[in-house]
């Protein structure tokens, strides 16, 4: 080891006059490593008990201040490496993440029809967040009526998935119980399964003819070909079929209050069964790994206490969650503001435009509709609702924790 | 036993003539086709083409495949069919990179979104094989504002009644030829578990009261909506009387996926659908004895819709030429009814009319409506406002939604897309 370290030291005496030169440089941060190693040694009680692990202290960091005696040029060399090591990765980020970004946002200053090079289209300023939110019209209508029925698809599926999948995770976390990897594992398979499969089975089992019929009791509910609100068909139970005067007569962006109030339709409820289902099981996994990371002691302690299983949960095990919890709250409020898949595969906005969302809208328009400027711009407008969204979530989770 | 040197290379020597032989007895022939083929343009040999298509039946892309196999052969070319999944995505992506296919479909509500984005090339001047065969109201669809022909439709389908033959003589129902006896013999037949008449309520099916009516969607320069017309109300106040008591329903209202099935699993007596459904009946319901009528008239005469797809000709082919002669390869009358032949889509010709209908006479009236059907069109970026047409159909027709309020609701809105 002292030959290994002297000649490391004259070869790093020598690097210091060959700068840029690989070979050596590396020596000389091994020599370099090497010494801290030493003077760690020198230093700790435990000398004489730890073997030197030459590597090992680069992790404290001091080899760079060390290195400061070596000359800075050895830093900048590094910095080179580092980049020549992240360039495939900044080009595939560049070509693929931010340029389509800027693409769609200049898109979405254009009247681009989709078929033609974008290169050819015409600019025409802020048309289309004028159609979108300011000219009284269809496509001002169109986009109320995806928000709201986006608005209802999250506040329906968000807690309730969320709720399921910690339910889930915290069954199986039991260890009374058997056959816990059965359970596992058929709790996860919906989310290994193809989104456009498990899709078109709930549309199946959905059907008017389908299993839900056959094994719900009362009418048949005929899912698929219903628009109505769920709210709406609440009141309507109690005899309120048409809106009141004032809810009918003012509107906001092209609907009326009626029309905001109506709920999700029962096509849309059958889409947010099916998408509950599907992500639970990927969001029990989340939990799964934060109940698994609880300490056990914390538990009994609490136990030996006098703190209740109840207790227990509201007070041990919730806290102690919290970054799981609000990683499944932001990742379900990322997803279901871009719901797409099993909108398309099972109902395509259908019935009536009553499982339109903003992201199902942007593909319609896009590419069905020939206006793609429009569907560019409505990308833009859900990409500021979801940072928006994200940001106010973020800011109650963060306060919480303030809080307590 | 041992063979001499000497045997072995005879042996050889024989074995290396007879091949020989076969080889140049092969390639005799294979030089004289050649010498003949020179008489055909000499810019097709080897020349490589594209087709763009939607995924159909894999009997139909077979027959496709097989009819440019047939071409290849003929002219040395390499023409080649690449049937597209998700294929208005797909054919999009591929003519936004400016390049593309060489030939494509083009549907015809598709058509001006095209045009307007200038991806087709215009028909040269007598690259179409007597143009004027084609019929007038097909030839509208795939003709510019301008009034150019751009591209020859491929086959087309019209709708026209379907009905349960032996289901109506059993009630003693004659298939309705106009307005009062479709409400008479929808009530009829409204009997038995099964539901009169069975369509979707969608403008492609709708439309066409609007059109026996004297109305439209629009005006004929789809400038204007014109939804709020007496017209249509009077072809609207027809189907909500059925609808209201029944007579009239919607598949979905019956648990059928669509029509075709409606009238297959017996829960239908007609349905109004195109001659796609023919085929289907056959293959799935074989014991059903389906009977075909044109559709009633209104008071202003037979209306239907004709639904047409053309071969388009990418404005970015390097192969323009070459592309046109396999066009109209498929799209002439010898090439219409060698396609059209194999299957219940039309040939876009009426000079072979009579040769389809030899084979299949009872289809008469999908043919006969070619003369009067209009076009399933309108202008980019008109979608949406269909959407809001279905929208409210079934409120209209039970007449939770008067039609005045509905008619003026959609007109606002489709005049805020038309900018009129």
């Amino acid at each position: 080891m002292e030959v290994l370290s002297l000649l490391n030291t004259s070869i790093g005496g020598a690097s210091g006059k060959h700068r840029g030169n690989t070979r050596f440089h590396y020596a000389s941060r091994q020599q370099l490593n090497l010494n801290v190693g030493e003077t760690m040694t020198a230093t700790t009680p435990l000398a004489g008990a730890t073997p030197r692990r030459p590597t090992k202290p680069a992790k404290t960091g001091s080899w760079l201040s060390q290195d400061k005696r070596g000359g800075k040029a050895l830093f900048e060399h590094d910095v080179r490496t580092g980049w020549m090591f992240l360039t495939p990765f900044v080009l595939g980020m560049l070509i693929f993440v931010i340029l389509p970004i800027f693409t769609a946002l200049w898109v979405s200053f254009t009247d681009w029809s989709g078929i033609t090079p974008p290169l050819q289209a015409t600019n025409v300023g802020f048309d289309n967040y004028r159609t979108l939110l300011v000219d009284d019209g269809l496509r001002r209508a169109d986009f109320a009526l995806s928000m709201k029925n986006n608005f209802y698809y999250v506040i329906f599926v968000v807690p309730i998935q969320t709720a399921l999948a910690f339910f889930l995770a915290f069954v199986v976390h039991q260890k009374l119980l058997k056959g816990r990897d059965y359970f596992r594992l058929a709790f996860f398979f919906p989310s290994i399964t193809s989104s456009i499969a498990v899709s078109l089975i709930f549309k199946f089992m959905f059907q008017t003819d389908g299993l839900i019929n056959k094994v719900v009791p009362g009418p048949k509910v005929n899912w698929f070909g219903n628009s109505n609100g769920a709210i709406h068909n609440l009141l309507g139970i109690f005899g309120l079929n048409k809106a009141p005067g004032f809810l009918g007569n003012h509107s906001v962006m092209g609907l009326t209050f009626w029309d905001w109030l109506s709920g999700p339709s029962v096509a849309m409820c059958a889409i947010m069964g099916c998408v509950i289902w599907t992500t639970s099981g990927t969001l029990m996994l989340l939990f799964l790994g934060g109940l698994q990371n609880i300490p056990e002691s914390l538990d009994e302690a609490a136990t030996l206490d006098g703190a209740s299983a109840f207790g227990r949960m509201r007070h041990v095990t919730l806290p102690m969650l919290r970054p799981q919890v609000f990683l499944v709250l932001v990742l379900g409020l990322i997803g279901t503001w871009q719901v797409f898949d099993q909108i398309y595969a099972m109902s395509f906005g259908g019935p009536d435009k009553s499982t339109i969302t903003p992201a199902f809208w942007i593909y319609y328009q896009s590419f069905r509709n020939g206006q793609a400027g429009l569907g560019a711009a409505l990308a833009v407008i859900l990409c500021l609702i979801i940072t928006l969204f994200t940001y106010i979530q973020r800011r109650i989770v963060s306060d919480r924790s303030v809080e307590s | 036993m041992t063979t001499s040197p000497n045997v072995a290379l005879r042996r050889r020597l024989i074995a290396v003539s007879v091949v020989a032989t076969f080889a140049i007895s092969a390639a005799v022939p294979s030089i004289a086709s050649a010498q003949s083929k020179k008489a055909k343009p000499v810019n097709l040999k080897g020349q490589k083409l594209s087709i763009y298509g939607w995924v159909s039946s894999p009997e139909e892309d077979a027959a496709l495949t097989t009819i440019l196999n047939r071409w290849n052969k003929k002219t040395g070319a390499k023409a080649k069919f690449l049937p597209q999944k998700e294929y208005d995505t797909a054919i999009q992506a591929a003519l936004a990179s400016g390049a593309g296919p060489d030939v494509f479909y083009v549907d015809s509500a598709k058509m001006p979104d095209l045009l307007k984005a200038g991806a087709l090339a215009p028909a040269p001047t007598g690259a179409i094989s007597n143009p004027n065969d084609i019929y007038p109201s097909l030839r509208d669809v795939f003709t510019s504002p301008e009034g150019k022909l751009i591209c020859p439709p491929k086959d087309f389908s019209t709708l026209a009644l379907t009905y349960d033959a032996d289901f109506l003589k059993a009630k003693g129902v004659n298939p309705p030829t106009n307005w009062d006896e479709l409400k008479v013999a929808a009530e009829k037949l409204t009997t038995d578990g099964r539901t009169g008449l069975v369509m979707g309520f969608e403008y492609p099916r709708v439309g066409v009261f609007m059109f026996q009516g004297g109305g439209a969607m629009t005006d004929a320069k789809i400038k204007k909506m014109t939804v709020n017309s007496p017209q249509n109300k009077a072809a609207f106040t027809v189907l909500s009387d059925m609808y209201k008591n029944k007579h009239l329903q919607a598949p979905d209202e019956i648990s059928a996926g669509w029509a075709g099935e409606a009238l297959g699993k017996q829960k239908a007596a007609m349905i109004i659908e195109g001659n796609w459904v023919v085929s289907y009946l056959k293959k799935d319901f074989p014991s059903l004895n389906a009977g075909y009528a044109e559709l009633p008239a209104g008071p202003a005469g037979k209306g239907t819709f004709a639904f047409t797809v053309c071969y388009g000709v990418n404005k970015n082919s390097k192969n323009q030429a070459a592309a046109w002669k396999l066009v109209d390869a498929l799209t002439n009358a010898e090439g219409a009814l060698a396609w059209t032949n194999e299957f219940n889509v039309m040939p876009a010709r009426a000079s072979v009319a009579d040769k389809w209908l030899a084979k299949r006479p009872n289809l008469k009236p999908f043919v006969s409506g070619a003369q009067y059907a209009r076009k399933f069109q309108f202008v980019p970026g008109f979608g949406d406002v269909q959407g809001e047409f279905n929208k409210g159909l079934k409120d209209v027709f039970s007449g939770k939604v008067s039609f005045d309020d509905y008619a003026t609701k959609v007109d606002k809105a489709g005049n805020s897309v038309l900018g009129g």
